[in-house]
């Protein structure tokens, strides 16, 4: 199996010497540094500012509530101005604050929907896995042999004229209830392999061959 | 190490957000530290939490001083640019991660159709009851797209073939004129 990248290495801690690494590796970090001081805020109510240079001519800043504000009170070392005690302060900061709740949740929503669509894609893989170790026809094509190119070709040929058909049928479907055009044979979207799992098993062909079609109508539909 | 997934709000349980508060700002300094570092470039940062009166701060307070003053000396277009608070940031996160969203579902999708095509041919029966118009219409697709790599892999072969039969029967042609010039 060829992995996509390397995995989690241990990395020594000097300067790195190949420059596009680094600036990846910047690139990542520096977000992964915002987001765990976004969560410090969030978490422990706390107030900060992160300045970092970037290794070309830019500058990043991170603040909360805002980078200036802390910047100054650090540089002047005056104790906080007491804003809260001003109503408009208040209210700018409480709205500000039910915003960031928001932000937050929607966050950890999108994030949950991605970790569950990558385990879905997972699942399809490893499908996609054992059927290949069953059916030749599923293997790369640029290996096989003549007769199971012409075989296989069959087959598709067979396939296409089904799915012309079925296509017609939907477009009558749709000409005559225009709300489905979305709509599948049954649900909206195609789940073969909805959230919670998939329990197929592999199919073992009786005989080693993609089905030769005979598409009599009255078989299929 | 505890590795719980944690609720994004404010911890209410005073102790609790102590400790939560120590962790974290130790971990984010090790981070900081890694990354100027690593990178090879200037860095600070300064907390203030509801514990202490005092700020806590990365590297130590003079080079942070001096951190800073560079950033107040960048031009104001400079500084602005990649400046970001909780709101900005957290929307550019919610919108990176959209992204990736609509990237991995396309993925799956096309997963999905291939494994419909693949099982369909199993089995001899079309796997469709799923699949609305749009779904078909990339089905065929991905039909046609093996088809077309069927026939130049078919192409390939037959001209393989073609090739080697000339070969075979100029040999046999050399072969035989030598015979009869002896």
């Amino acid at each position: 199996m060829v992995r996509k990248s390397k995995g989690r290495q241990k990395v020594e801690m000097v300067k790195m010497a190949n420059d596009s690494n680094l600036q990846v590796t910047f690139s990542k970090r520096r977000s992964g540094l915002f987001k765990k001081a976004s969560e410090l805020c969030t978490l422990c109510g706390a107030e900060i500012a992160i300045i970092v240079f970037s290794p070309g001519r830019k500058v990043f800043s991170f603040g909360h509530p805002c980078v200036e504000t802390v910047v100054d009170r650090f540089l002047t070392r005056n104790p906080p101005l007491h804003h809260q005690n001003s109503g408009t302060m208040q209210l700018i900061e409480a709205h500000r604050n039910a915003n960031v709740r928001e932000l937050n949740a929607e966050l950890t929503q999108v994030s949950n929907e991605l970790e569950a669509e990558r385990k879905r894609g997972e699942e399809l893989n490893r499908v996609q896995r054992a059927s290949q170790g069953n059916c030749w026809w599923e293997s790369p094509i640029e290996k096989m042999e003549m007769s199971h190119c012409e075989q296989l070709g069959g087959s598709l040929e067979e396939l296409k004229k089904a799915v012309a058909k079925q296509v017609d049928r939907l477009l009558i479907q749709t000409t005559t209830n225009p709300n489905s055009y979305f709509a599948a044979g049954s649900s909206g979207h195609p789940t073969l392999i909805p959230n919670g799992g998939f329990n197929g098993v592999p199919v073992m062909p009786t005989h080693p061959h993609p089905h030769a079609w005979n598409p009599g109508y009255g078989r299929f539909f | 190490m505890a590795r719980k997934k944690v609720r994004m709000s404010y911890i209410t349980n005073n102790s609790a957000r102590k400790t939560t508060f120590k962790k974290r700002k130790k971990g984010m300094m090790k981070k900081l530290s890694e990354l100027s570092t690593l990178c090879g470039v200037d860095a600070c940062v300064v907390i203030y939490s509801p514990f202490d009166s005092q700020p806590e701060v990365w590297p130590s307070p003079s080079r942070v001083k001096n951190v800073l003053e560079k950033f107040k000396n960048m031009p104001m277009i400079e500084k602005s640019q990649k400046m970001l608070n909780q709101e900005s940031f957290l929307r550019g996160m919610i919108s990176k991660t959209n992204e990736q969203l609509k990237k991995v579902r396309k993925q799956n999708h096309e997963k999905e159709l291939r494994h419909t095509m693949f099982q369909s041919l199993t089995t001899g029966i079309p796997q469709f009851q799923n699949l609305n118009l749009m779904d078909m219409g990339d089905l065929e697709q991905l039909i046609n797209q093996k088809l077309d790599e069927i026939n130049s892999i078919i192409e390939n072969l037959s001209e393989e073939v073609i090739e080697n039969e000339t070969k075979m029967s100029k040999l046999n042609n050399n072969a035989c004129e030598g015979i009869h010039g002896m």
